[in-house]
């Protein structure tokens, strides 16, 4: 019977990292992505090294090598099921310990699942837990004296989340033994900020260097979920011998848990955060038509995801006749100026590159890079400043950055087919990829500037007629920016180089528009224009 | 920390896998070894950390090298990169000050080995002995500095120290360390945007100013301290970047308008003049003259940048100082005409002997860096004769020289390795004011440590001794609006 109750629970813990592997496969494979790109894991001694020097080194090093599968979403979702069911199973054989349920340890993972909803949540932290509690059950009651010399070096190696170690070593003995341990933990993070982590804010050595990507932050969540552990076992521990309540207290369990659980998936996770985060993934993956159809049926109302939408549109020759179907932004809807933050910008940094804008694509990439917040390299971008060096012909640079992806798992292969053709002109000319944008690039050189975007994809379209992308921005940045004159005069590129069979339905819809001065009912290029006004007008 | 971490794992990997290869039948090459960094018939300063190096080639797998002094002394050793040991380097330079050493390099390639030319590396007769050099690292991109860092190297050996990093003020972005004439007691650094402040450190006490006011514009940043101690120049600025879309230069860096501006640290007090402070003109990257009675400075004349980004053309100009009344003397004298002569001159540093004054031409800009005509010259300000550094120049940017104390020595930054990282170099400048070909500063493994280092090394100087900067002290000021308002004189 007891083997039976057993067999059940290892069933249910591992029907829980299953579900937590199709919650991320299925659910949210953009926040897979948008972690994967904000990293490069390399397999390197100084990789290592780097990362064990600071506060927390360990769970760090273990969480990048985890998210570094995300490259491949299927990879990456079954290491985080079997993170987090072997979570809730460690939160299990602890609150087992104290006499709780094991109804309530699948709490502590729900909480850290809906803390990891939060973009900024790194997986250092569910790392560090359950290198925390594995901990804990390894010591079983045993060895109180090792702590004076486990806590410290625990302490260096997954961070303050030891804490929770400490605090379930207190449960159950005397009130000395508790404060010495509590006294242990503050010291510990007093020597560990004061001799080797001085360049740290002493709140983050306490708190955690890289349990969250923004430095100084410290959203709730990040204390609760870890602090649940001892909470629920002190709770439990000291009620225990009143099994009367038993009965009772397994259905408020599991309404706790569930009520947990729903909020996690509801609060946890905004709409529009996501949405967005997908579009990143869909452009980073080519697949436009997807990015078409989910904007058909929702879109948030960004810069960002016009720029997505409007590149996908460009991509399949589809943006002259359906632009203006789409949210437009404003004049920041095709190409957005350079935003200080690691994410802000990644649509615009695409449509430099495919429309030949080399030095540009180059120039949003490497503040891309420099604005992720820990310092962290990104394979995705350090592959783009590659190609955009090779394009350049600045062989000595790429072949820096290829060296750092040949340490890496998933980009080594690439960056062995570019090491390859560095130096060597005819290969690149010949790429698919890297020959064609050397052909659209700019013939003279001239200073970059937003203001002037419209006129900058014009001067591409003269220096490569084939550019037909360069000639839809350029033509679709003028609508934007009203510049009536400039599109009437121009229409006649578009009939001449646009390679349309007659007029593009968008064009014609804003040449209405123009005619009947902005009265044309149910054209969107007016319903555009009229919200521009609007918003110019709120703005005075 | 991270060294104590990979002092042991080098111990445990040198102790598994240590083995001296020997050399067995060499077959002379009539020319030097490519190396990797260039010390072939560099000039050293007896007791610098030793010129590690690596030998070009794809097919190397061993090199086995001997170092032989002119006046005694020899190291040999082997491995994969010429790896000499601390104390027996410096024992050799020691001994061989103003005399050369002869580098003889085997190789082996695909198991067979070659012997090169021997290179000789010559020792100055003129010592070296500050502790080493200050500067930022900043990873060179465009608009977001990334994990930017001050920091001091010990140049006798290879122990790097952070100062102050990005990690430990986030989101603060700070400018480059200014040391009073090589002294460590003495420096000011700038931290910019929301809760920045210009700090001043003087013998220890840090004091952390608001120099930004209503007659100023702009918190000072270029900055120059007075021989006294007392004084300390600034530039006020606002410092913009355009960048260009073609392949071959990838960016331009313009000042919308500059002044110069001077703190009194002793009361506090902002000292302005109306000639440094003149609307048409952009003045910038003061420095004094080792007795105090000159402020050397550039000047441009207001352009509409970025536009006319080319016609950004310096002059360097000095202007008599009294620092007994704080005040400016009536004449300025035009060294160097930048309009007259199409060219753009900044950074005039002055020798603290008095002889030379050394400064970078470049075709335009004010912000040299990004030039890659960027060249240093040197004056003899005696005669006012102007030369340029030949044996230190490369067609790429060379930028921020300043000297050592006895005036003998240069550090600078240049790009010559790939066109866009700076690294450090140093040269000697002899009583003539001859250079001899710089050395890139020293790395346990320069090819690993250069090929990953993705920062560049902005505004080196000397420091006569360690510098003691409470990191602690100041980010406490940082994220408190603790700043000393200073008052217009």
């Amino acid at each position: 019977m007891v083997e039976k109750r057993e067999l059940l629970k290892v069933a249910i813990s591992a029907a829980f990292g299953i579900a937590v592997f199709f919650f991320w496969l299925f659910g949210y494979p953009q926040a897979l992505n948008y972690h994967e790109e904000n990293q490069l894991f390399l397999f390197t001694c100084d990789y290592f090294v780097r990362d064990i020097s600071v506060v927390g080194g360990l769970a760090d090093y273990i969480a990048e090598f985890i998210v570094q599968f995300y490259y491949v979403p299927w990879v990456g979702a079954v290491m985080l099921g079997i993170l987090y069911g072997t979570t809730q199973w460690l939160v299990w054989k602890v609150f087992y310990r104290f006499g709780g349920s094991y109804v309530l340890s699948f709490l502590p993972p729900l909480l850290l699942l809906w803390h990891m909803g939060d973009i900024n949540a790194m997986l250092s932290l569910p790392v560090a837990l359950t290198l925390v509690l594995a901990l804990f059950i390894l010591m079983r009651d045993r060895f109180l004296l090792a702590d004076v010399v486990i806590l410290p070096v625990v302490y260096w190696l997954v961070g303050p989340v030891v804490a929770v170690y400490a605090l379930l070593r207190m449960i159950g003995r005397d009130w000395r033994v508790s404060i010495v341990y509590l006294t242990g933990f503050f010291a510990c993070s007093v020597v560990a900020y004061w001799l080797l982590s001085y360049q740290y804010p002493y709140s983050m050595v306490l708190t955690g260097v890289n349990y969250y990507f923004r430095p100084l932050y410290h959203p709730c969540l990040q204390f609760v979920a870890p602090l649940s552990i001892p909470a629920i076992s002190t709770f439990t521990h000291y009620f225990k011998a009143k099994t009367g309540w038993r009965k009772p207290l397994s259905v408020l369990q599991v309404v706790m848990v569930v009520a947990i659980g729903v909020s996690a998936w509801t609060m946890g996770y905004d709409k529009d955060m996501y949405e967005l985060l997908m579009q990143d993934k869909l452009v980073r993956e080519g697949k436009w038509n997807e990015i078409i159809s989910r904007a058909e049926k929702y879109q948030v109302p960004t810069s960002f995801s016009s720029n997505c939408v409007n590149l996908a549109l460009a991509a399949t020759r589809q943006l002259a006749d359906r632009m203006f179907d789409f949210y437009q932004s404003g004049e920041d809807a095709l190409v957005a100026p350079r935003m200080r933050d690691n994410m802000s910008s990644y649509p615009t940094m695409e449509t430099f590159w495919r429309l030949g804008m080399v030095n540009s694509s180059l120039r949003y990439a490497s503040d891309l890079q420099e604005s992720i917040l820990n310092a962290r390299k990104s394979g995705r971008l350090t592959k783009r400043i590659v190609q955009c060096q090779m394009v350049n012909g600045r062989y000595a640079i790429a072949r820096k950055n290829i060296d750092l992806l040949r340490h890496s798992l998933f980009y080594s292969e690439w960056a062995a087919k570019a090491e390859a053709m560095l130096g060597d002109e005819a290969a690149i000319d010949n790429d698919n990829e890297l020959g064609r944008i050397r052909q659209l690039r700019f013939r003279k050189e001239m200073v970059y500037s937003y203001d002037e975007i419209d006129k900058m994809c014009g001067l591409l379209f003269i220096d490569n007629n084939s550019n037909k992308m360069a000639l839809d921005y350029f033509m679709g940045n003028m609508l934007l920016k009203g510049n009536i004159q400039g599109f009437m005069q121009y229409m006649s590129w578009v009939q001449q180089y646009g390679g349309y069979y007659e007029m593009p339905r968008g064009y014609q819809d804003a040449v209405n528009c123009i005619q009947q001065h902005g009265n044309a009912p149910g054209s969107r290029y007016a319903e555009y224009v009229r919200r521009m006004m609007d918003r110019k007008g709120g703005q005075e | 920390m991270r060294k104590v971490i990979l002092y042991i794992m080098c111990v445990v990997a040198v102790s598994l896998f240590s083995c001296t290869p020997t050399v067995e039948n060499a077959k002379k090459v009539d020319r030097q070894p490519s190396i990797y960094p260039d010390y072939l018939g560099v000039t050293v300063p007896a007791g610098i950390a030793p010129l590690n190096f690596t030998v070009v080639g794809k097919d190397v797998d061993a090199v086995d090298v001997v170092a032989r002094g002119s006046k005694g002394g020899e190291i040999h050793v082997a491995g994969d990169y010429a790896k000499f040991d601390i104390d027996e380097w410096h024992e050799l330079t020691e001994k061989n000050a103003g005399g050369k050493i002869s580098v003889r390099v085997c190789v082996r390639e695909n198991g067979e080995w070659s012997e090169y030319k021997e290179f000789p590396i010559y020792v100055s007769s003129y010592r070296l002995d500050e502790y080493g050099v200050t500067y930022r690292r900043i990873p060179p991109g465009y608009e977001v500095g990334g994990n930017i860092g001050l920091y001091q190297r010990n140049i006798h050996n290879f122990d790097e120290t952070p100062m102050i990093t990005e990690t430990a003020v986030p989101g603060r972005c700070f400018n480059c360390h200014t040391p009073d004439r090589t002294n460590p007691h003495n420096f000011t650094m700038q931290v910019r945007g929301d809760g920045g402040g210009t700090l001043v450190q003087k013998d220890g006490k840090q004091t952390w100013y608001n120099t930004k006011t209503d007659s100023t514009k702009a918190a000072g940043s270029y900055a120059y301290w007075h021989p006294d101690g007392n004084y300390v120049a600034y530039a006020t600025n606002s410092v913009h970047q355009c960048f260009f879309v073609g392949k071959h230069k990838p960016i331009e860096v313009y000042h919308l308008f500059s002044n110069i501006v001077l703190l009194d640290t002793r009361t506090h007090e902002l000292v302005l003049d109306q000639r440094l402070m003149t609307p048409d003109w952009l003045e910038i990257f003061p420095s004094f003259s080792p007795d105090g009675k000159v402020l050397y400075y550039s000047t441009s004349r207001a352009c509409n940048v970025p536009a006319e980004y080319q016609k950004v053309k310096c002059s360097v100009v000095s202007l008599p100082f009294n620092a007994a009344t704080g005040t400016f003397g009536e004449r300025a004298d035009t060294l160097l005409n930048g309009e007259k002569d199409n060219k753009s001159y900044v950074l005039a540093r002055p020798s603290y002997d008095g002889k030379w004054l050394m400064f970078v031409r470049c075709g335009r800009s004010n912000f040299p860096i990004a030039q890659p005509d960027a060249d240093l010259w040197i004056m003899d300000l005696k005669s006012r004769k102007a030369k340029p550094l030949e044996a230190v120049n490369s067609r790429h940017t060379e930028s921020y020289p300043n000297w050592n104390g006895n005036s003998h020595w240069i550090v600078f930054s240049s790009k010559r390795q790939d066109g866009m990282y700076t690294r450090l170099y140093f040269s000697c400048i002899d009583d003539k004011g001859n250079a001899t070909k710089p050395f890139l500063l020293p790395q346990e493994n320069p090819w690993k440590y250069y090929h990953e280092l993705f920062d560049a090394y902005n505004v080196p100087d000397f420091t006569k001794d360690k510098v003691d900067f409470d990191v602690r002290t100041a980010r406490d000021i940082i994220f408190s609006d603790d700043r000393q308002e200073v008052r217009i004189r």
